[in-house]
């Protein structure tokens, strides 16, 4: 028993040696290929992890219906696969997606923040509401400085300047690439809106928004649902100087993106216009979007690869009618009523009967 | 249960209009509309207002003719816009931005915690309509495209895009012997940035925002020395607030003083350091005469000025600059505002 264990030790023993040799040789062919700064299998890991994301990670997550769970992998693998960049090349493409989750975790806090101050407005509590008013106010500042990182993410994994007059567009590889690339631009405008609902504190660039509206121009407005123009026509109604001489009107473009969205699967463009009728005071074309987007439900059939992006583009939408109905009646939208501004009864009037006699 | 009845009834009698709960429409000038830094502060104004039994409905606009007329023809009870469109509704408080006549931060302070006091209420009406408040959106400083445009003598012969509705500047472009290209807030950067005008004026925030540093390039700047101080005013038709809350509604425009000057700050530390142009010590004082020369004449309507500014503000503001600053010549002038 006791010469079996120590034969057991020995041949453990010799293994280890064997293995550390091993590993000693990978080590040093190893570190003459990376070089000497830094430790090797942290950089081969770093790239094995971002190929790995780009590859299989993005595409499956971007599948996936649940913002919250696919939020909630943004917030949690982040720091971990961005700290590679310590050690090998910045992952930025995946990184930037995997920010742009982040924010939307913080999105969904501050949502419900905003939900709770107008119900406390409604109800008069003016401490409540100010609370709430407040913690929002953070939460923007937070959502603006993770959508802020996400654009300059994007924008540097495409070596694209948006800083430079007439920059050159990006040599795209993949669809997913295109993707990321026009997410970005989009997630750098919201940081602009998040930036001033916070009261400036994330300090944004204010200038993103000209530079998206000139990067859109990089991407085929047909294959992205629409997206491309919809930015661009958010763009125009932000500062209407950008607006070339005999474009389309910004409502009208919208419109236009939005049935598209609808034709192909992703509604990120009606998503937009419902933002931009509400930042610009268009009760008329909010109403319009929410029952369209309510409408659309029906036979809607979503871009399998992207279906996450319709899915966060639904809650938006959904946002906005909370809000609405938070406002004017201290309640979100029931669910029946969603494409709604109020409860009007929409059902047709049934025949009664004369109750004389029963009573 | 007579005398609950009469309580009640009592009670509704001495509730001012506001506190009844009806809300109150105001329009609201936003260049971003309902999600701008503007709007953002009007909705802190409101809900702060809401204590005091106020009511306000936000309607955003981002077209400031437009929500001023909106206001004007009665779709909204109250409206926030920049002092250069409300100055038809209150004279006085139109005449913040007179030019040059706020040259730091410190005296627009002195002067809106003054115009928040009690005693100050009587100039916060004219002519049916009531100031409900007054915050500050930042100076307007000179972005020109040569930085040798650093003396008014250098402005003459230039284009300068000026808002056409805005009396008191293309007077002043006239004086200097610049040439007045009319523009408003939609396309004065893009003729700035595509060289069409040689310089223009705006609020610093406006550098990043409209890419002003397009049309700077590498030989202009930013004339560092307030032109002028925009401000934010709310202004109501009389009958919306009794006199008590209307000056409650001015006391939490002018606690709010700090968060605005903030988000002043935070958005005019985007223009880098070496992009404004310093105006020589000496200089300064020549800049202060001119600029009071034509006060005066905007304020009396002489030399082809209109009578923009009111005397009482000009000789308020005068007061608050040689209280800040006794050894300036306008102090001791024989013709001081």
């Amino acid at each position: 028993m006791t010469s079996s264990l120590l034969n057991l030790t020995e041949t453990i023993r010799g293994s280890r040696l064997s293995c550390a040799w091993l590993r000693g040789g990978v080590l040093a062919a190893l570190t003459v290929l990376a070089g000497c700064s830094v430790n090797p299998i942290y950089s081969t890991t770093g790239i094995v992890l971002s190929n790995y994301s780009e590859g299989e990670a993005t595409p499956y997550v971007l599948q996936m219906e649940d913002s919250h769970l696919a939020c909630s992998l943004g917030e949690g693998v982040d720091p971990l696969l961005y700290s590679f960049s310590r050690v090998t090349d910045a992952p930025d493409s995946t990184g930037s997606l995997l920010m742009l989750l982040a924010a939307n975790c913080s999105e969904q806090r501050a949502w419900e923040e905003e939900l709770r101050y107008l119900r406390a407005d409604y109800q008069g509590d003016v401490p409540a509401a100010k609370d709430a008013r407040e913690a929002m106010k953070r939460l923007n500042a937070e959502i603006a400085t993770r959508r802020y990182e996400a654009f300059l993410r994007a924008m540097r994994a495409y070596h694209y300047d948006p800083s430079l007059d007439n920059p050159a567009c990006p040599d795209f590889s993949t669809e997913q690439d295109e993707l990321t690339f026009l997410l970005g631009l989009l997630t750098g405008m919201q940081a602009i809106v998040n930036d001033a609902n916070s009261g400036a504190m994330a300090g944004v660039p204010r200038n993103i928004a000209p530079q998206a509206e000139r990067a859109a121009q990089c991407l085929d407005n047909q294959q992205w649902a629409g997206l491309p123009n919809a930015v661009r026509a958010l763009v125009w109604l932000l500062i209407p100087d950008t607006q070339p001489a005999g474009a389309q009107d910004p409502w009208q473009v919208f419109a236009d993106s939005a049935r598209l969205g609808v034709d192909n699967g992703m509604r990120i463009s009606m998503a937009l216009e419902a933002v931009a009728a509400e930042t610009f005071g268009r009760p008329d074309v909010l109403e319009t979007v929410l029952a369209r987007f309510a409408d659309s439900e029906r036979g809607f059939e979503v871009r399998e690869d992207y279906r996450l992006v319709d899915s966060v583009a639904g809650e938006v939408v959904q946002f906005i009618s909370d809000k609405h109905w938070t406002a004017n009646y201290g309640y979100r939208t029931p669910q029946r009523y969603f494409g709604q501004l109020s409860e009007q009864s929409q059902q047709a009037p049934a025949e009664v009967m004369d109750l004389e006699g029963l009573l | 249960m007579i005398r609950k009845s009469l309580a009640a009834l009592t009670l509704s009698l001495v509730t001012p209009l506001a506190a009844a709960q009806e809300p109150v429409r105001m329009c609201v000038f936003d260049v971003i509309g309902a999600n701008g830094d503007v709007f953002n502060m009007v909705k802190d104004y409101a809900l702060e207002m809401k204590s005091h039994g106020v009511d306000f409905e936000l309607r955003p606009y981002t077209d400031e003719g437009v929500a001023v007329g909106d206001f004007s023809s009665g779709q909204c009870d109250a409206v926030a816009a920049t002092d250069l469109r409300i100055r038809p509704f209150n004279r006085f408080t139109g005449s913040v931005s007179a030019v040059g006549a706020i040259p730091t931060y410190d005296d627009l302070r002195t002067l809106l915690a003054t115009l928040a006091q009690p005693k100050a209420a009587p100039l916060m009406k004219q002519d049916g309509y009531e100031v409900l408040g007054i915050v500050p959106a930042g100076a307007g400083y000179l972005f020109v495209n040569d930085r040798s445009i650093d003396t008014a003598g250098e402005l003459a012969g230039k284009r300068m895009a000026t808002l056409d509705y805005q009396k008191d500047a293309i007077h002043m472009v006239n004086y200097v012997k610049a040439t007045v290209v009319p523009s408003d807030i939609t396309n004065f950067a893009g003729k700035f940035n595509n060289g069409s005008v040689d310089t223009a004026y705006a609020p610093a925030f406006a550098y990043e925002a409209l890419e002003l540093y397009k049309g700077i390039g590498d030989t202009g700047g930013i004339v560092d020395y307030p032109l002028a101080q925009l401000t934010i005013q709310i202004i109501a038709r009389d009958e919306v607030l009794d006199d008590a809350t209307a000056q409650q509604a001015r006391e939490v425009a002018w606690g709010m003083y700090g968060q605005a000057m903030d988000l002043v700050s935070r958005l005019e530390s985007a223009i880098p350091e070496d992009k404004w142009i310093n105006i020589p010590a000496n200089d300064v004082q020549g800049y202060q005469e001119m600029f009071r020369e034509n006060r005066l004449q905007l304020r009396d309507g002489v030399n082809g000025a209109e009578q923009v500014y009111h005397p009482k503000m000009m000789s308020l503001l005068s007061k608050i600059r040689c209280a800040s600053n006794p050894a300036a010549s306008e102090c001791t002038a024989g013709n001081r505002e």
